[in-house]
């Protein structure tokens, strides 16, 4: 371990304001369009499926309890279908907005999020490995997923979603060869 | 990594003869209450009596036969642990991912002067090697053997830190009156009762129950433990309805005892576990000795140190006491911390208690090449002070709407004549508006960070506080994050990510920063990151 000299630790220590590298947000690569079908797709048959069986379970509930209960029951189910029809429709487009990456001087960022947004800052030299996955819907599409592995606690593993699956392999392959670019090959 | 020093020739060992005597004990243990009930229940449940014996029996042959098969070794780089009669078990452990080897002896343990010996390594889940029990002289052996063989800080161009000698002239650990290295720091009893008395509830209880059961484990099976606590709690819910006459004068006395107890044991406690501490660092490991009855022993690389928290619970900050705790990269801490239900009998802490005044005295000697305590903290922006106490305003708004329409609508059911609350005290949830102010803007106060050269610091905190600072080497991601509240505000969160984030409560973060400064602190964090080297097993 090198000891830096006490002048060193000086003129290093704390020059905050002036060492920040610039705030301008990052011009992110948009994920491919096609995405947005697929979250459709994926949207439109978890919703469909919960709405069936909310549906049925509001049925025998309604039975049980008598006519009061209809209104309420109708009401409540109504209300999911509607956030299911937004979740379907509306969402996927916002959430396509809102999310991105951008490879930055080996420093990968990934953002995401729709009303809590996040921007995850990964320094390549930290990868740990790189999974591609490829699920069914996604094959349908052209499209496959990248996941990310760090040894850290909460960010364990980053996801970049909807890329083609041509660019994903591509991407991929830049990653890691970027990553071990550096001197600590884990 | 096999090395050319002759002390790297094989050590080969077998576990201790009062491993037996440990398994017979353990046996009768958890044996004896469901052989008595059965005794009780007499002919009826015959098969059950059969049953227990039977499985005692097979446990019994179990343990007696990964005794006599039990062989440890240390060769080419690996120490090779192999058991098993008829399904043979080898487990491989190279030298170099061992994180720790931990030392733990017990009341029981000391009678018969033999210890017991739990391996850590980096990473992997559980790849942990556990040697119950072992003479200390042959676990001193162990552990030098295994020392002299870790590469150690030698990597790192300190070749001037004969490790294998320090290792192989190192006195027994558990031996403290000696002592491993130089002592950084002794914690006196006096602290120790402070601790204890200024101890949050939460961790008192932990530690409170930790060594209390170190104690009672050693002599009480766990089903008559149960039954004590549920003939307590019938003796003292029965106390309760006798006393009849003053409900109030029980429960205030009872209080107070409560309290007067908790503290007692708070302070037994924190003495019980911590007993005579030791932090001290012989070249690169940091060392670590206490305890009163059960006495542990580890030792830490200190390069392993991912993040180190300098915490000020509110109590223990106006008697001017910090506590110093750590986190380290390693699979089996979080296996450990989920096997204790959170109470690590003090594996998570550098030093459980000390003056906050010393601390940063002590700082370099975990990182050594850390920059000094700035002199200013860059804080985050004031519109923090509004982000904060908004939801506090909202609130108490709330309630005094609530409360008012409740008085008064209770004011025109009930008869006139009858003593009622003013309207006024509807107004009473108002006062929380002051007080949600008062508290936000202390916490800007101390909010904010300090980017050095090698180290990132944050801290925070109103009435109590915390301080985090982590090597930029160790920084695994960075993350911004805003919720819809805070791009109203134009602030956003920062958080960094590193490995094993299990005992210092989620590593450091720092809110409401301006949108801009935090992308550029983010982009700056994570570029120093990368250009630093991060390493994962020494």
């Amino acid at each position: 371990m090198e000891t830096p000299s006490p002048a060193e630790i000086e003129s290093a220590a704390h020059t905050t304001p002036t060492r920040l590298a610039d705030g301008r947000p990052p011009a992110f690569t948009p994920l491919d369009p096609r995405v947005v079908s697929l979250w459709r797709l994926d949207n439109a048959v978890g919703y469909g499926i919960l709405l069936l069986l909310s549906g049925a379970g509001a049925f025998f509930l309604g039975r049980a309890i008598g006519p009061v209960a209809w209104p309420w029951l109708a009401v409540a189910w109504g209300a999911l279908a509607l956030w299911s029809a937004f979740m379907t429709m509306r969402h996927p487009t916002l959430a396509y907005a809102a999310s991105g990456y951008l490879l930055e001087e080996r420093v990968l960022l990934i953002r995401r999020g729709v009303w809590w947004q996040t921007i995850q800052f990964l320094p390549l030299s930290r990868l740990q490995h790189v999974d591609l996955n490829r699920g069914p819907f996604e094959r349908r599409y052209g499209l496959a997923s990248l996941v990310l592995h760090t040894a850290g606690t909460h960010a364990a593993s980053l996801q970049i979603p909807g890329l083609d699956a041509d660019e994903a392999v591509r991407l991929r392959d830049q990653l890691v060869a970027t990553g071990a670019g550096g001197d600590d090959a884990v | 990594m096999p090395s050319d020093e002759p002390a790297a020739a094989a050590l080969h060992g077998r576990l201790h003869p009062a491993t037996l005597i440990f398994t017979v004990v353990g046996l009768v243990r958890s044996t004896f209450f469901p052989l008595v009930i059965a005794l009780l229940a007499g002919r009826r449940v015959a098969w059950y009596l059969w049953a227990i014996l039977g499985f005692a029996g097979l446990s019994l042959l179990w343990s007696v036969a990964r005794y006599f098969t039990f062989t440890y070794s240390i060769a080419g780089g690996e120490l090779v642990i192999r058991h098993g009669l008829i399904g043979k078990q080898e487990r491989h452990i190279p030298l170099a991912r061992v994180q720790d080897v931990r030392l733990e002896q017990g009341v029981a343990h000391r009678v018969f002067g033999v210890v017991k010996v739990d391996i850590e390594t980096a990473g992997g889940s559980g790849a942990e090697a556990s040697l119950s029990v072992l003479s200390v002289a042959e676990a001193d052996r162990l552990r030098q053997a295994i020392f002299a063989q870790v590469p150690g800080e030698a990597a790192d161009g300190d070749a001037d830190i004969p490790a294998l000698a320090t290792a192989a002239a190192a006195p027994s650990v558990l031996r403290r009156s000696r002592g491993e290295g130089e002592t950084l720091w002794h914690v006196p009893l006096k602290d120790l009762v402070l601790a204890g008395l200024t101890a949050n509830h939460l961790g008192t209880v932990m530690a409170v129950l930790f060594g209390g059961f170190a104690l009672v484990d050693d002599l009480i099976p766990e089903e008559s433990e149960k039954q004590f606590y549920r003939a307590a709690a019938r003796l003292l819910s029965r106390g309760l309805a006798q006393a009849g006459a003053a409900p109030w004068v029980v429960i205030g006395v009872a209080i107070a005892a409560g309290l007067a107890s908790a503290a007692v044991f708070s302070v037994a406690g924190s003495i019980l576990l911590y007993f005579g501490f030791r932090l001290g660092r012989d070249g690169e490991d940091l060392h670590r000795g206490y305890g009163l009855l059960t006495r542990r022993a580890s030792r830490l690389p200190r390069r392993r140190i991912q993040v180190l928290k300098i915490e000020e619970e509110f109590l223990r900050r106006l008697l001017g006491l910090a506590t110093l705790r750590a986190d380290t990269a390693g699979g089996a801490a979080t296996a450990a911390s989920q096997q204790d239900g959170g109470a690590h009998g003090g594996r998570d802490v550098l030093v459980p208690v000390l003056p906050r005044a010393s601390v940063p005295a002590l700082l370099p000697q975990f990182f050594p090449d850390l920059e000094p305590e700035p002199e200013t903290w860059r804080r985050v922006s004031p519109r923090a002070v509004r982000r904060e106490a908004l939801p506090g305003v909202w609130l108490s708004l709330f309630l005094s709407a609530g409360l008012t329409a409740v008085l008064w609508n209770v004011e025109r059911l009930v008869p006139a004549g009858i003593g009622l609350p003013s309207l006024w005290w509807g107004a009473l949830p108002l006062l929380l508006v002051p007080v949600s102010f008062v508290s936000s803007v202390l916490s800007y106060r101390h909010l904010g960070y300090a980017l050095g050269a090698r180290y990132f610091r944050t801290r925070r905190g109103a009435l109590s506080r915390a301080e985090h600072i982590v090597p930029l080497r160790n920084v695994q991601a960075v993350i911004l994050r805003q919720t819809p509240f805070d791009r109203r505000q134009r602030l956003a969160r920062l958080q960094i990510d590193s490995a094993g984030q299990v005992y210092t409560g989620g590593g450091p973060q720092i809110e409401h920063l301006p949108v801009a400064e935090a992308i550029a602190l983010a982009r700056t964090l994570a570029r120093e990151a990368e250009r630093q080297r991060y390493r994962w097993d020494r």
